[in-house]
């Protein structure tokens, strides 16, 4: 569709006519100030095909404030070929004509021509609103609408819908939705949007329920009606047989059965306890007669027993009296014995005394000698000592005194060796016969001689000469010499000693005497530890002992020691061997006299009692009364053998009668014949109970009721099955021509999101956006983004957004032949320079395909459209 | 010559659950009306007696009404009937004819065998033997005592009995109740009429269930007829006739439809019923759109014309010819969900694809109705 002129006249801001000719077949600028008019031709070209030409609600198309004006729009168009040619007037001289080729149509006609063909509805009444504008109110963007997409496009959708789908051919389908309404309204009457059953579907449910619950209550009813008449039935039955048999009568019978049986036990019961008490009294009877009679034996058998102790002992005394004699002759040869022994033992004791005498006189004897010895010996030895100590005290010389005679004669010779060395010195060699003589002493032979005074020396022959030696101490030394000699003689002379070498030699013969006295002393303690004196004593009393032992010696029988006489221990055990025989003799003798004595004694007594008790034995009296006891004893025991005999039996009677199960029995079928009996009268009583019930439930017709209900629910229930099948071909249905039906819209989808995608891509490269099922951009992608829901875009976006799919639609209605006239009031205020620029790309490309009114008032912006910019002002006439 | 009908299972009170509240009722109506006819007939032919061999009532709780009922419609016959209770109104304790004795509903020319024993009616030459059911189960043969049973000598010895007779019938009939086969030879009987068996029955000579007079299930066997008996002389051989004397027959028909002649043929076989009667059609196969119109108008037509008409058209498929689609204008998604609904008839929910069809192309024959008028 190509606008080629425009003429607008007293319509609104335009009291006076404008004209815009040659319209370009591509993008058509219009730029003015504001209120200068551009809305108003956008108005006046809306008001040519939306509103109906005899409309009375259009008033605000007058200009304002006057009220006479008739509007007027007239427009020239091309589509398909065909050049249209559109004249209307409003409100006053209301007219329409259409022109297109050589065809002409006025009014309505004309108008609806129009409709058909943009796409867009009439109201019923009133002003056209946006509702009713259908593809032009999608392609028309008003002043401030352009983000506005989707309500726009759900105006246009079943016209896009029939519009588009006409281009899909044979896909679509003339009477889908329809049909899918009808079929979706028959589902809503019988289940809900949640697929619950409701309206009839759900009272035939119900009335399943119902019935169903009705149907098994009368079950129940018929079953528990069954069971009574079958226990009736039962009762009935039992009740006949009771009747006929009456069975507690048997028991009864069998009861007093019982009860005569548990007398007659009873009665054998008594006489048994009578024969019992005779028993009893026949049994202590004859214990008295058996007492009795043991009695009468027992002095028989006591007789017999005397009889018998009496010949023992007779014979008894026989044989001891026998015994006497070889005991006593026992006796006579042990008494010789033992006298024999005992004067063996006499002898050998004297002997033994004897030779006790002699041997101790022999011992004294030889102790006697030895002390004499020892004695003699200790006499002597004290002589000897006293000997010794005399001399000891003699001779004795102390080694003091020696010491000391020492100690002088050193110092005398000391003395005299000073002499001598000091001395005059006379050696002399003599030959032949000694001649000389110094001092009276003949000198021979060689020597020297000391001279220590003058000394005269005569030598025989010759003269004497006198030698005197000098030496100043010669003198004092023969003093000291001299005193030293008068001590040493004093001393020697004290001592009796003639000289040292005696008094040496008299120390030398002390410490001798002393060894002697020492040992002497030694052996006189051997011999006489005592002392001399006492050894004296001792000896002097062993003489006296040996005297009396020689004494008793003289005074003992001269026996004869030769003759060997027993060792007086053997002769002493013999004698007491001999002895022990006498004794035992003696007692077996004394002994065997006693028993003789007691044998002979109870002889005596037995011998006595047999006397006695022959005479009682042999007494009538007693003899009869035993034969009575026998007799008696006889009978009693006849008596009690048949007591016995008797109770034996009855006692098996009654046992095998077993009384106290007779009891049990008579109480048991006592019980049961009551029980019977009251089981009849109950059972009867039931019979009247049921019967009446029974009769009363009859007259309902019950299991026909049943069948009547049974009838009715399967008539419901298949109504229901009716329903349920309906339901479910309704919601197959339903599901079926949804599912095609979204399956095409997809299909028309596609078209459209190719051209969609023509634009968004110069606007936001690499962007996918998707399309819903009303045909509207749903999700914008961009790369780099969250995935955006297009109603929450900023403002911006959504126009540009908005004003591509107002593109893309277009393109969409030329492939499919139909008019695309697009017209843009102000668009695009809200993008920011580059999206301008873009979009100006967009809107170029587009005005290829499609013829683009723009309105701007901002002509600067679009100068770079390569179009002329129309002003508003100067299209006034 | 001593004539009687042999009739039995009369089932008086039963109840049809499957013909819904309007025609179960009318039907069980229709048992009083056949007793009504055997009354009219044995009146008409002047039989001796009429012999009803058990389940006279359907149940022992039938209304007191009911039983009125049954016995105001012998009243057409003034001569002698002979009833014994079956399985279904055995002889209890309390049962249905305690009551009818009660009720004092019983006429004085009916007898009610309650208990076994030998009914002799020497007027008509007659000596029945009776075994009437006094539980509704046994398991023992109540006829055995037929055997050593006496009877007045010339009199016709007729056994009436209700069980089955072991091993010649199905194995799942009615009662456990046994019969001897032979009883008749062996208790030297001249007829034994037998009930239990809802089919007419001939076992020997003697022997012969007669059935149900008036059909009340679908598996036939020949009832709807009684037996009208006539016997020269003890020792001669039954002349039996089985008489039709039910309003109703009972059909039931499987179809199988594929070409379009079959169903040409079977609507051909649905008007040649010229009794009205109680038919059940199961129908398989498949059918056009057009074809399945037709199958509803002929349908239609039957429902109106017999006492009750079910059809089962679970195995019936419905396919859509080209011609149907197009005459639908069923253009558009609309031609692939009929595809769609034409395939999923070989599926599981077979039914419910054909039930969504054939709504939907009634919507479509009724929119296209609606485009035509205007």
């Amino acid at each position: 569709m190509k606008l080629g002129y425009l003429r607008i006249n007293q319509f609104r801001q335009f009291r006076q006519a404008v004209e815009i000719r040659k319209l370009d077949p591509g993008l058509n600028l219009f730029c003015g100030p504001n209120e200068s008019g551009k809305s108003t031709i956008a108005a006046g070209i809306r008001a040519a095909f939306f509103e109906r030409h005899r409309s009375s609600s259009v008033d605000d198309l007058r200009p304002w404030g006057d009220s006479g004006a008739a509007p007027e729009i007239e427009l020239e168009f091309e589509h398909a070929g065909e050049a249209f040619r559109l004249k209307k007037r409003f409100l006053a001289r209301k007219r329409c004509d259409l022109s297109i080729g050589e065809e002409i149509l006025s009014g309505d006609e004309a108008e609806d021509r129009l409709a058909a063909m943009l796409g867009f509805q009439f109201p019923g009444r009133g002003a056209s609103k946006s509702e009713y504008w259908g593809i032009p109110g999608l392609l028309w963007i008003e002043q401030g609408s352009g983000h506005e997409l989707r309500s726009a496009v759900a105006f246009a959708g079943d016209h896009l819908k029939s519009v588009l789908g006409a281009t899909l051919g044979e896909v679509t389908s003339s009477s889908g939705d329809e049909v899918l309404s009808h079929v979706e309204g028959e589902l809503g009457e019988l289940l809900t949007r949640t697929g619950k059953p409701r309206g009839r579907y759900r009272e035939a449910l119900e009335q399943v329920e119902t019935l169903s619950q009705t149907l098994g209550d009368l079950d129940e009813s018929v079953s528990r009606y069954q069971l009574q008449v079958d226990r009736l039935s039962e009762l009935t039955a039992q009740q006949a047989l009771d009747d006929v048999e009456r069975p507690w009568e048997a028991l009864r019978a069998q009861q007093a059965e019982a009860e005569a049986k548990y007398a007659q036990v009873q009665q054998l019961g008594e006489l048994q306890s009578a024969d019992e008490q005779a028993l009893l009294k026949c049994r202590h009877h004859m214990q008295v007669v058996i007492e009795q009679l043991h009695g009468f034996q027992t002095q028989a058998d006591e007789l017999a027993e005397r009889k018998s102790t009496r010949d023992v002992l007779h014979q008894q005394a026989e044989e001891l009296a026998e015994q006497q004699l070889s005991t006593r002759e026992a006796l006579k040869q042990a008494t010789t014995a033992y006298d024999l022994a005992r004067a063996v033992d006499r002898a050998s004791r004297q002997q033994a005394q004897r030779r006790g005498l002699e041997l101790k006189r022999q011992t004294l004897s030889n102790q006697l000698v030895k002390l004499t010895s020892a004695f003699d010996q200790a006499t002597a030895l004290d002589a000897t000592l006293q000997n010794q100590k005399r001399e000891l005290a003699a001779v004795q010389l102390g080694d003091k005194k020696l010491e000391r005679l020492q100690q002088l004669a050193n110092a005398l010779r000391d003395l005299e060796i000073r002499q001598q060395s000091i001395a005059t010195v006379l050696e002399f060699d003599l030959d032949a016969e000694p001649r000389l003589i110094l001092d009276g002493e003949v000198l021979s032979g060689k020597g020297e001689r000391r001279l220590l005074q003058k000394t005269e020396l005569h030598i025989k022959g010759i003269g004497k000469l006198t030698i005197a030696p000098g030496g100043q101490d010669l003198n004092e030394l023969a003093r000291q010499l001299d005193r030293a000699r008068e001590q040493l003689a004093a001393e020697l002379d004290a001592a009796q000693l003639d000289n040292i070498a005696q008094a040496v030699q008299r120390v030398e013969q002390t410490r001798a005497l002393r060894t002697e006295i020492n040992g002497n002393e030694r052996m006189l303690e051997l011999h006489a530890p005592q002392g001399v004196g006492t050894l004296q004593q001792e000896l002097a009393l062993l003489r006296e002992q040996v005297r009396q032992v020689e004494t008793e010696l003289l005074a003992q029988p001269a026996g004869d020691l030769t003759t060997d006489v027993n060792q007086p221990d053997v002769a002493e055990q013999q004698l007491e061997q001999a002895s022990v025989a006498l004794r035992e003799a003696e007692l077996a003798e004394r002994q065997l006299q006693e028993r003789l004595i007691q044998c002979q004694q109870a002889l005596h007594t037995a011998e006595h009692e047999c006397r006695q008790l022959e005479a009682r034995l042999a007494s009538p009296q007693r003899q009869q009364q035993e034969r009575d006891c026998n007799e008696t004893l006889t009978v009693l025991r006849h008596e009690q053998a048949q007591l016995e005999q008797g109770l034996d039996n009855r006692a098996k009677l009654i046992e095998t009668a077993r009384p106290d199960i007779l009891q049990q029995d008579i109480k048991r079928f006592q019980a049961s014949a009551a029980q019977l009996q009251l089981t009849n009268q109950q059972r009867k009583e039931e019979i009247i109970r049921l019967q009446s019930q029974l009769q009363a439930q009859d007259a309902d017709g019950l299991e026909e009721r049943r069948g009547k209900t049974a009838a009715e629910y399967a008539s419901q229930r298949r109504r229901m099955q009716q329903f349920e099948q309906r339901a479910g071909a309704l919601s197959l249905l339903a599901s079926l021509l949804h599912s095609k039906r979204q399956a095409l819209t997809r299909q028309l989808q596609a078209p459209l999101q190719k051209h969609l995608n023509h634009y968004l891509q110069l606007l936001f490269p690499q962007a996918a956006v998707e399309v819903d099922e009303n045909l509207v951009p749903g999700q914008l992608v961009r790369a780099g983004q969250e995935r955006g829901d297009f109603d929450l875009l900023s403002f911006g976006a959504r126009e540009q957004m908005g004003l591509i799919s107002r593109l893309a639609y277009a393109d969409l209605l030329k492939e499919a032949g139909r008019p695309t006239l697009i017209i843009l009031d102000d668009a695009l205020v809200h993008s920011d320079a580059q999206r301008f620029a873009q979009m100006k790309r967009i809107l170029f490309d587009a005005a290829q395909r499609h013829q683009i009114l723009l309105f701007s008032c901002h002509p600067a912006h679009w100068r770079d459209m390569g179009v002329p910019i129309r002003e508003i002002d100067s299209l006034r006439c | 010559m001593p004539r009687f009908l042999h009739t039995a299972d009369w089932q008086i009170g039963r109840q049809y659950e499957r013909f819904g509240p309007e025609d179960g009722p009318v039907l069980a109506e229709t048992r009083i009306s056949t007793v009504e006819r055997i009354a009219r007939l044995a009146n008409e032919q002047g039989v001796d007696a009429v012999l009803v061999a058990g389940d006279v009532f359907d149940a022992q709780t039938v209304s007191d009404r009911t039983i009125r009922r049954l016995f105001m419609a012998m009243q057409g016959y003034a001569g002698l009937w002979i009833m014994i209770p079956g399985n279904h109104d055995a002889a209890l304790a309390e049962s249905v004819w305690t009551r009818a004795e009660r009720l004092g509903a019983i006429p004085d020319n009916v007898h009610v065998a309650l208990q076994p024993g030998v009914l002799v009616f020497a007027e008509q030459h007659l000596a029945i033997l009776a075994a009437p059911l006094t539980q509704r189960h046994t398991y023992i043969d109540l006829t055995e005592w037929f055997e050593h049973a006496e009877t007045p000598p010339g009199l016709l010895r007729i056994g009436i009995a209700h069980g089955s007779v072991q091993g010649i019938l199905a194995e799942d009939i009615d009662s456990p109740n046994p019969i001897a086969p032979d009883r008749a030879e062996r208790a030297n009987l001249d007829y034994l009429a037998l009930g239990d068996w809802h089919g007419c029955k001939r076992i020997d000579a003697r022997t012969w269930y007669s059935g149900t007079p008036e059909q009340d299930r679908f598996k036939s066997n020949g009832a709807g007829q009684l037996l009208d008996v006539s016997i020269e002389r003890p020792g001669s051989e039954p002349q039996v006739t089985a008489t039709a004397i039910g309003q109703f027959p009972w059909l039931q028909w499987h179809q199988q439809l594929d070409l379009p002649s079959d169903l040409d043929l079977f609507t051909e076989q649905l008007q040649q019923l010229v009794q009205p009667s109680v038919l059940s059609i199961a129908l398989s196969g498949h059918l056009d759109l057009a074809g399945e119109q037709r199958l509803h108008q002929a349908l239609s037509r039957a429902e109106a014309f017999h006492r009750y008409l079910e059809y089962d058209l679970q195995e019936l498929r419905l396919y859509p010819t080209e011609a149907d689609i197009g005459g639908l204008h069923a253009d558009g998604y609309l031609g692939e969900v009929i595809e769609e609904l034409r395939q999923a008839q070989q599926g599981d929910a077979a039914g419910t694809a054909r039930e969504a069809l054939v709504i939907l192309s009634g919507l479509l024959r009724d929119r296209q109705g609606e485009e035509g008028a205007q």
